[in-house]
């Protein structure tokens, strides 16, 4: 029979683990003791070992998502599993085949833990009635997925505001908190929320002392580690947390400006009466970034803002390319056409080293080495190995380096030494029937190659019409670093080493030996 | 359970070369050749990533860094950004927890910052954890946290690597490259600073950190 993964408890104390990375993809194949994910909770990160060999059938919360311990996470599907015990299996717990899309109704859990994710639309009201009785983040069994949780903020799209009893259990009335007169007193003055407070009397009523203990406890905590200037008690961050709320909206009215559980109580029930904020009618589910994207739109952003891009593109005559790629190939050697267009720019670049130079503490500084960045899509990422020192090597040469970074991508096993230093780059979106485009100047470069599809064109030649192949190269140039005419001849020296193939099979072609 | 734990003295190593050291480490213990071990060493200058690191922790540049002799490196335990370098004690625990029938992560990060505040009190410094936030800081409350030992952990099944940076004689102002942790409010301090005028020289202070460390974790594990 299948087997569910589920979130591990790895520790007695641990209520909720957050899947740090999947290194298994669907589809895969699982030997017991591979490593399938990597679970982090608190400040450990533990590579998951598969317990039993078969297929990892289906993966049920993503990676970056945070869920309850015992919650299930992935299908394992054994060796002897048929494929209607599999569709079974799937079937009994909402979920599609392998390769076949989920009906929404049934869609993968959701992340619970993204930050200030708005309210969901899909998630029903939590009641009182319906809510497990303890005010943690512990789950009892059975397991609610998240989206269904007490915790989903209780404001939800299509629901009557002014609903009070949408509020959370845990954040009770105040006022019906069993606490002494003189507690009463000692709380009112010192803006303490009683709710925040156990008590230690009779039937657990709160007793004057206890406000004083739990004064005292706020004041070693003055710090709540919050940033900007928002203060709150501890038990509020907690619960702002969970249920997501920005605690800089919540006016706090506790000792020293803090927000407690009572104002939390009040923003929410404000939210209530007055229905779904615009924005969260506007806004559905975040996607959260990994590192790496947050890296690349930071600088993209920063490419834009400071460097002056300007564009020039040029077509350049596909056919001389083709026909040796198919000339090596009966030799038995696979080139591709951005093998060819990386060689050719590298003999470029040498022979324009003006080109392969940045603006930096206003000066224009040449690179030492040609490194050319080649843009790839993995697995919907982006990234852009970068070929090291390209002078003076030949085509094979940066065939077989370029082939050994795209699959380490592919592996995802890029370094970070893979990925930097580039000093020129080259993105082909040719194969997706792009024709012409400019990519972004990834600083501190000074310039990117676009590479078009191989388009048949006709065209007129000795006043003939006749029958060819074209690509159209854009080049993004850093305004400066280079001007229009250096940034043209630089072009049309590429193009030119693209139509004369004996150029691109040099070894040396920038010292012309 | 009975299991000892061998303290193993290096010097100053490259990140990289801690991380194979690690890695070997780990497949011996899991393969049943080697027992559990304490590495205790410093790196050269280094900054670290966990997993779930926001980069915006790191305020400089990359190209920065490297202009400062600052490397950058992302690696598998938990945590956010961490600095490591000269100064700094480092102390990797490759642990069986299962052989120690203690299969308890967070149990294990108290015992981490136990044995670094029994180490501490041996120094004459009285230190504490704060619930809520893995690491080990100055007892004393101050107007702002004074964050003294940082916890990361890696377990492959359940053998530990990876463990804690006490900050010794590390040059604080270092830190200013990063947000520790992702604590904004923290400030991070050293046993240096903490002893103020009554420190010793460095190096002594260095080799006596050691000691105390080597004791606690041996009374602790061992």
């Amino acid at each position: 029979m299948p087997r569910e993964i589920k979130m591990p408890k790895l520790s007695d104390t641990m209520e909720e683990g957050t899947i740090n990375v999947w290194r298994k993809r669907e589809g895969d194949p699982v030997k017991k003791g591979d490593v399938l994910l990597e679970v982090e909770t608190d400040k450990a990160d533990m590579e998951f070992e598969a317990y039993m060999s078969g297929t990892l059938e289906k993966i049920l919360v993503q990676t970056g998502a945070t869920v309850p311990v015992g919650t299930p996470i992935a299908i394992v599907r054994l060796e002897t599993d048929s494929d209607q015990e599999m569709t079974a299996f799937l079937a009994a717990r909402g979920q599609a085949p392998l390769g076949a899309s989920a009906p929404p109704a049934s869609s993968p859990v959701t992340p619970v833990a993204s930050p200030a994710a708005p309210a969901r639309a899909a998630a029903p009201p939590s009641t009182p009635a319906e809510s497990p009785r303890r005010p943690t983040k512990a789950v009892p069994a059975p397991l609610p997925t998240p989206t269904e949780s007490p915790l989903a903020p209780p404001a939800v799209r299509g629901e009557p505001a002014g609903a009070v009893s949408h509020l959370p259990f845990f954040l009770p009335d105040p006022d019906r908190v069993r606490a002494t007169p003189r507690a009463r007193i000692v709380a009112h003055e010192k803006g303490v929320d009683l709710s925040e407070i156990g008590g230690s009397g009779p039937e657990g009523a709160v007793l004057a002392s206890d406000v004083e203990r739990y004064l005292e406890s706020l004041e070693n905590q003055q710090d709540t580690l919050l940033e900007g200037d928002v203060h709150a008690t501890p038990v509020a961050v907690r619960i702002a947390e969970e249920l997501r709320v920005d605690l800089a909206r919540v006016k706090g009215t506790g000792p020293g400006g803090r927000v407690t559980k009572r104002d939390l109580r009040a923003h929410l029930e404000r939210e209530a009466r007055e229905g779904p904020s615009r924005e969260t009618e506007l806004f559905g589910d975040e996607i959260k970034l990994s590192q790496k994207r947050k890296f690349l739109i930071r600088n993209m952003v920063e490419s834009k803002k400071t460097a002056p891009h300007f564009y020039i593109s040029m077509d350049v005559d596909a056919d001389p390319m083709r026909s040796l790629r198919e000339r090596l190939r009966e030799e038995g050697r696979h080139v591709t056409y951005t093998h060819m267009i990386v060689k050719a720019a590298a003999a470029a670049l040498e022979r324009f080293p003006d080109v392969n130079a940045t603006f930096r503490n206003d000066r224009l500084v040449r690179f030492n080495p040609v490194n050319i960045a080649v843009a790839v899509d993995v697995q919907d990422e982006l990234v852009a190995p970068v070929v090291k020192n390209c002078q003076g090597r030949d085509l094979e040469d940066l065939a077989q380096a370029m082939d050994t970074l795209i699959r380490k991508a592919r592996e995802k096993k890029l370094q970070p030494d893979d990925y930097s230093d580039g000093t020129f780059t080259v993105s082909n979106l040719g194969m997706f029937g792009v024709e012409n485009f400019y990519a972004i100047i990834t600083p501190p470069q000074s310039t990117v190659l676009s590479v078009g599809a191989v388009r048949q064109v006709a065209f007129v030649e000795s006043d003939e019409i006749r029958v060819g192949r074209r690509m159209t190269f854009g080049l993004a140039v850093d305004h400066r670093v280079l001007d229009g005419v250096r940034a043209a001849q630089f072009l049309a020296g590429l193009k030119r080493i693209l139509e004369h193939p004996d150029e691109l099979l040099a070894s040396n072609a920038a010292h012309g030996a | 359970m009975a299991r000892e734990l061998r303290i193993e003295q290096l010097g100053r190593i490259p990140y990289a070369e801690g991380l194979e050291l690690q890695e070997k480490q780990v497949e011996a213990v899991r393969q049943g050749v080697a027992g559990d071990t304490l590495f205790l060493l410093e790196h050269p200058p280094v900054i670290t990533l966990g997993r779930r690191a926001d980069p915006g922790h790191v305020l400089l540049a990359t190209a920065e860094l490297r202009a400062r002799g600052v490397e950058l490196h992302t690696v598998t335990r938990g945590g956010d950004v961490t600095y490591h370098g000269p100064g700094q004690l480092v102390g990797y625990l490759v642990c069986d927890l299962a052989a120690r029938a203690a299969t308890d992560v967070h149990g294990f990060l108290r015992a981490l910052e136990g044995g670094l505040i029994d180490a501490l009190a041996a120094l004459g410094l009285p230190a504490a954890a704060r619930p809520g936030y893995t690491g080990v800081f100055m007892a004393e409350a101050g107007p702002r946290p004074r964050k003294i030992a940082s916890i990361g952990v890696g377990l492959r099944g359940w053998v530990t690597y990876h463990g804690f940076a006490l900050n010794v004689t590390t040059r604080l102002s270092d830190f200013a490259a990063i947000v520790p942790c992702g604590l904004s409010q923290v400030v991070m301090t050293s046993v240096a600073r903490e002893l103020g005028s009554a420190a010793p020289p460095a190096a002594e202070l260095d080799a006596a950190a050691r000691e105390a460390v080597a004791g606690a974790f041996s009374a602790r594990f061992g």
